[in-house]
């Protein structure tokens, strides 16, 4: 029934959507893309695909993060140009999207501003979908309470703030706690939010945010070890709408070591494939690579079904993935090293 | 022009160039723009082919030229189009060029960067104007608030803060008596639209300990990076203590909000001020010399841009068509391969020949002529009139190599179809005017370039909208319709004579064509005007209309499948002669030209004057009933004083006609196939091998192409389940060609009578505009006639162009388009081809032109 009416308010901007879609970069194209000999080759390949001229007026020589900027004001033109069209409950979709960039935003500025870099440096750093009015005056606050009641209250992240009042004063720490705190209430919100939508789009949109949270869940409890994080509080940070959910992450607090987490992962016949074969040896993809592909597997599957909000969401994600191949790759042309060249991750 | 008739020979030609003559030579056959270049190395990247050096470094002439380009527009200077055509320069000259831009954009950058900078001291020192000036206002009032705390404080930005406003102020005025409390405050500028959350987290970082004031800057304030125009507003800041100093300052940095000093004393500050005015002044004159400059640097850059626009796209041009060409194994030449037109050989080696003596090289180029199986593409010679004719037709299809080009035919038959339909002397007129002010403004208009499309197509269709309003002034002159009301030029033939008050008094009072009343010969061209005033008019104009659609719509068919005789001759094809061409001529004329055979002997020999009942108007037969019974071998019935048929024999001859449209069918259904099988089979036994049916076939579309062909390719290993399937294929191609042509036949002679509808209606909305809404305005006397007919002609006026003209025109046009597209074409149009598309540098300008300023 859903279905029925969705093109009502969604079917221009989901046609636009997967047109866009259709310009994400082929396998064919990153064959020809990894011969690239220099910048200008790659430059003068793109211009052959959905780029077209993105980079005709940039004077030479090319630098990897003149093309990185490029990539991403494209994909920031394009998705703002999809919320600007958007009525609700799209709308809302697609700014619970912004959040996560706004969450990086804050937690990039607040690490700045604690090493003593002017904030007029930081600033260029932060993601543009991110960006909010109060964003430049963070580093007003010296406690999260001030955070919270200066800068973010009047911001959408206010109710994911919540939980981290409490923390005494931000340093290295803090701050990753409260990045995974917030993360964990925003994926959380999010998740019900796709719920309640229900429908395709809470089938889709689950599925993906759940990976989402349990994969957070594990590279946190990874990245843990060798730390002064407790066991207690780094059970407070797993986001709790993941598949691990309840069983795995109880079992991912107790973990000790690498083992153990792959361990809890065999449970789950997704994620044990995952953990199969990567490593950090040469020839092996590592874990993360894993994750990203497995991401866009499931952001690609999100595609396979009309009528629901996910393509927004994945095709994002996908040409985010985009943007890293190319830069990865720009960046090994750029430096000549073209052993790992072939590391991307194809989409299509 | 010999070619009009059907497309150019093409064929495809190998050329060898000597590498240093290359350039020259391509650059020469860009001028020419008659050789398609073919890709020769399809599978090699772009960035790996061989001049992709000299493309970059065009691109990045271009990007440069682009940035000048966007300069000189920012400045609104504009830019000289000569519209002169500067041949492509030599290689060595690009470097020249490239130094020239390279030059010019760094000076340019130069420039702007010290605009930049000087302009955002400029702002800067306005902000700081503007503070002293607003902060001034907010010192005074201080002051006076201080006297008279209450009423001040109802001044304030913000009521709600009443509290802290009256003890900041009773503070400060403390102050002022000497008191040791010490207020600080700093003062800035900052964005308008950012006022509201600025004070928001001004006032929750300093939990309320603050005291904004704020003034809008009336004038709008350039920003220096973009010069867009920016709304700002003065900000001043009161607190108290160190802490909430930096606090502030902090906040203020964040929301970009810039600090200037601000001295306490109102001395200071009239003297601050007197010092900004007079840097002020002296900024302006240093501005004022480097726009000056820029200005200059720009002027003489816009003189010559365009020029240097088509310098550099050609050398792009040349070096992409270059790297279609492959290297010989000595590298000492270049091979390219080529379509060229057969006509234009003795030109393009002109040409070649130019070019390497522009070059200087010793050794001549060669150009071999090739025989190869692929089709050529189409290329038909157009000129300015029959462009859009031929566009026309090109947008169904591209023709067929070397088919017939029903382009020529089209000039005319498309005009008068549509006339037919749009047939009114006033509309026509109006249209051909148009049309005629189009053609004769051809020049000035097309080198105006609109970017409309609506009047790019207008545009371009000129010529057929100035045919389509000339022959619609003579279809309108024989129906004798302007407007809705007939022009009586020769004097009506007909008379009433009755008396007056006989007329006045009958109202079914009819003319009798066999008496005195009709002078018994007719109107000497078109419709005699009485029949505007007729009761009977349009049973009248739907008979003769009808009629004459019919009669239209079977002479083209007939034309069409002629036309497809003389592609099958041009092509060799005897079978297809036998078999498609003589049959369906025969359904044709046996079935509807037989109908309209009768048409003209109903008109010739039927009469009210004719004195004998048989020939009267009682016993006239009606033209649809005698060929629906002809075609139902039903016999006519008539009234018993009337012959039922309309010559003696008619009906054994009518069904003789029938029963041989009707062996036309199988005769078109299985004759071809079954030669081609039996021709087949012949050959195999002599040759035993000689199949290569399949691969003519595949190109041409037509399998029989090859039989009659006398030179055959080499012979290929016979494959039988191709065999079968071809002649399955055969079968079911030539059964869907049958039904196509036979049910076509009938269903496009019935199609035909849009031409009468769609008059008809075009008649009827003319007249209905004229009464409804003109005629209204004819009524008034005197002086209020005036006024009336003034309001109704606009209104009229306005209604005959945009409907009548303008919708009517289209949905004219739409029709007639169809009508040459489906009943005409179909009769033997392939319309299989592809475009030739010569590299030549006129299209590449001219998309290039286009391209930005979409």
């Amino acid at each position: 029934m859903i279905g029925c009416i969705f093109n009502i308010d969604g079917g221009y901007l989901e046609g636009l959507c997967r047109g866009f879609k259709c310009g994400i970069l082929k396998q064919a194209d990153y064959l020809n893309l990894v011969q690239c000999e220099t910048l200008e080759d790659l430059k003068l390949h793109l211009q052959g695909t959905d780029y077209g001229s993105f980079l005709a007026n940039e004077p030479s020589p090319l630098q990897v993060s003149v093309i990185d900027d490029k990539l991403r004001e494209k994909l920031v033109i394009e998705f703002q140009h999809m919320r600007k069209h958007a009525v609700e409950p799209l709308s809302t979709f697609l700014d619970f999207i912004t959040y996560s960039y706004m969450i990086d935003n804050i937690i990039l500025l607040i690490t700045g501003t604690l090493h003593h870099r002017p904030i007029s440096e930081l600033i260029p750093k932060c993601h543009p979908l991110g960006s909010f009015e109060q964003m430049e005056a963070i580093h007003v606050a010296a406690t999260p309470a001030e955070l919270y009641n200066a800068v973010l209250v009047d911001t959408p992240l206010a109710p994911f703030f919540v939980d981290c009042i409490s923390e005494q004063d931000l340093d290295e720490m803090n701050i990753e706690i409260i990045r995974n705190t917030l993360y964990k209430a925003y994926l959380e919100a999010f998740f019900n939010f796709c719920k309640e939508l229900g429908g395709t789009t809470a089938d889709v949109m689950c599925e993906i945010l759940a990976f989402e949270a349990d994969r957070r869940a594990i590279i946190i409890t990874i990245n843990s070890f060798g730390t002064e994080l407790t066991k207690d509080d780094r059970a407070k940070l797993y986001p709790r709408c993941g598949k691990l959910h309840p069983d795995g992450l109880a079992a991912l607090a107790r973990a000790d070591d690498y083992e153990q987490v792959k361990a809890v992962a065999e449970y789950y016949a997704e994620y044990s494939a995952l953990f199969e074969g990567a490593g950090n040896n040469p020839g092996e993809k590592t874990l993360e690579d894993k994750f990203f592909e497995h991401e866009v597997r499931l952001n690609v599957h999100a595609f396979l079904q009309q009528f629901h909000f996910g393509v927004f969401y994945s095709y994002l994600k996908l040409k985010e993935q985009e943007c890293r191949n190319i830069v990865w790759i720009s960046e090994c042309v750029a430096q000549k090293h073209r052993a790992k060249i072939d590391n991307y991750i194809p989409i299509f | 022009m010999g070619n009009l008739f059907r497309s150019e020979e093409m064929t495809l030609c190998q050329l060898f160039l000597q590498s240093e003559a290359a350039y020259a030579c391509v650059s020469e056959l860009g001028e020419l723009g008659l050789v398609q270049f073919r890709d020769l190395n399809p599978d090699v990247n772009a960035f790996q082919r061989k001049f992709v050096n000299e493309v970059r470094r065009c691109d990045e002439m271009e990007r440069k030229l682009r940035y000048l380009e966007k300069e000189i527009k920012k400045d609104g200077i504009p830019m000289l189009d000569t519209g002169e055509n500067p041949e492509a320069p030599q290689p060595r000259e690009m470097i020249d060029l490239e130094a020239t831009f390279e030059k010019l954009e760094n000076e340019l950058r130069e420039v702007n960067q010290n605009a930049e900078a000087l302009k955002r001291n400029f702002l800067e020192l306005t902000e700081l104007k503007h503070i002293l000036r607003k902060t001034q206002v907010f010192f005074d009032e201080a002051e006076y608030g201080y006297c008279y705390p209450t009423s001040s404080s109802s001044q304030m930005a913000d009521p709600s803060r009443e509290e802290e406003q009256v003890t900041l102020l009773g503070e400060e005025g403390l102050r002022a008596g000497g008191q040791a409390l010490k207020l600080g405050f700093v003062a800035g500028v900052i964005l308008r639209e950012r006022i509201p959350a600025f004070e928001r987290m001004l006032w929750r970082a300093c939990r309320g300990n603050v005291f904004l004031r704020q003034a809008e800057i009336e004038s709008p304030l350039e920003d220096p990076s973009n010069g867009d125009n920016v709304f700002k507003s003065v900000f001043i800041i009161f607190f108290q203590g160190d802490q909430l100093k930096t606090r502030v300052k902090k906040i203020c940095e964040g929301f970009r909000a810039t600090l200037y000093p601000c001295p306490e004393a109102p001395a200071d500050r009239r003297e601050m001020a007197m010092g900004v005015m007079t840097r002020l002044e002296d900024l302006n004159t240093v501005l004022g010399q480097t726009q000056d400059h820029r200005h200059r640097v720009l002027v003489a850059a816009a003189k010559n841009i365009k020029n240097w626009f088509v310098k550099v796209r050609k050398i792009k041009a040349i070096y992409h068509t270059l790297n279609l060409f492959n290297l010989d194994v000595t590298q000492k030449c270049l091979i390219a391969e080529c379509w060229v037109p057969v006509l234009d050989l003795e030109t393009i080696q002109l040409a070649l020949r130019r070019g390497t003596e522009r070059s200087g090289s010793s050794v001549p180029p060669i150009l071999n002529r090739m025989e190869s199986f692929e089709d050529p593409p189409t290329y038909n010679r157009t000129n300015k009139f029959t462009h859009g004719f031929q566009v026309l037709i090109d947008s169904y299809g591209v023709a067929t190599y070397r088919e017939v080009n029903p382009a020529p035919y089209t000039i005319i038959t498309f005009p008068f179809l549509f006339a037919v339909m749009f047939g009114d002397l006033g509309h026509g007129m109006i249209m051909a005017m148009f049309g005629a002010w189009m053609v004769l403004r051809e020049k000035p208009l097309a080198a105006k370039k609109s970017d409309s499309e609506i009047w790019n197509i207008f545009f371009g269709g000129r010529y057929i909208i100035l045919l389509m309003g000339m022959f619609s002034m003579y279809t309108g002159f024989v129906y004798n319709d302007t407007f809705s009301k007939s022009l009586n030029v020769f004097g009506s033939y007909w008379s009433v004579n009755y008396n007056a008050s006989t007329v006045m008094s009958n109202k079914d009072l009819q003319l009798n064509p066999s008496t005195t009343d009709y002078q018994q010969y007719p109107y000497p061209i078109g419709l005699d005007p009485v029949w505007q005033v007729a009761e009977n008019k349009i049973i009248f104009m739907n008979a003769y209309k009808m009629k004459i659609s019919i009669i239209i719509g079977v002479f083209q068919m007939l034309f069409g499948v002629c036309l497809s005789l003389w592609n099958f001759i041009y092509f060799q094809r005897r079978i297809s002669i036998y078999c498609e061409f003589i049959p369906q001529i025969i359904f044709l004329c046996f079935l509807f030209l037989y109908m309209v055979i009768l048409m003209f002997v109903k008109w010739t020999n039927y009469g009210p004057s004719t004195g004998d009942v048989k020939t009267g108007p009682y016993c006239a037969p009606s033209i649809l009933i005698t060929f629906i019974n002809m075609v139902l071998f039903k016999t006519n019935s008539a009234p018993a004083v009337c012959d039922a048929y309309m010559y003696s024999g008619q009906q054994a001859f009518q069904m003789l006609l029938v029963v041989v449209a009707l062996i036309c069918i199988p005769w078109m259904l299985f004759a071809k196939p079954a030669l081609i099988l039996r021709n087949k089979r012949k050959m195999h036994v002599p040759l035993n091998s000689n199949h290569h049916n399949h691969a003519m076939g595949s190109e041409n579309g037509d399998a029989e192409a090859a039989l009659s062909q006398a030179q055959v390719p080499p012979p290929l290993p016979p494959h039988k389940e191709e065999e079968e399937h071809d002649v399955g294929e055969l079968f079911i191609h030539q059964g869907i060609h049958t039904i196509e042509y036979v049910l076509g036949s009938v269903s496009h002679t019935a199609s035909y009578l849009r031409l009468w509808a769609l008059s008809l209606a075009h008649a009827q909305l003319s007249e209905v505009l004229w009464n409804m809404v003109l005629r209204n305005g004819l009524m008034f006397e005197g002086w209020v006639g005036g006024i009336a007919l003034y309001i109704t002609f606009a209104i009229w006026a306005t209604l005959t162009i945009a409907i009548l003209v303008l919708m009517e025109g289209l949905s004219a046009f739409l029709h007639c388009l169809r009508l040459h597209w489906v009943e005409f074409q179909s009769k033997f149009y392939q319309g299989m081809g592809y475009h030739f598309q010569p590299f030549s540098f006129e299209a590449i300008l001219d998309s290039a032109a286009q391209g930005p300023e979409e």
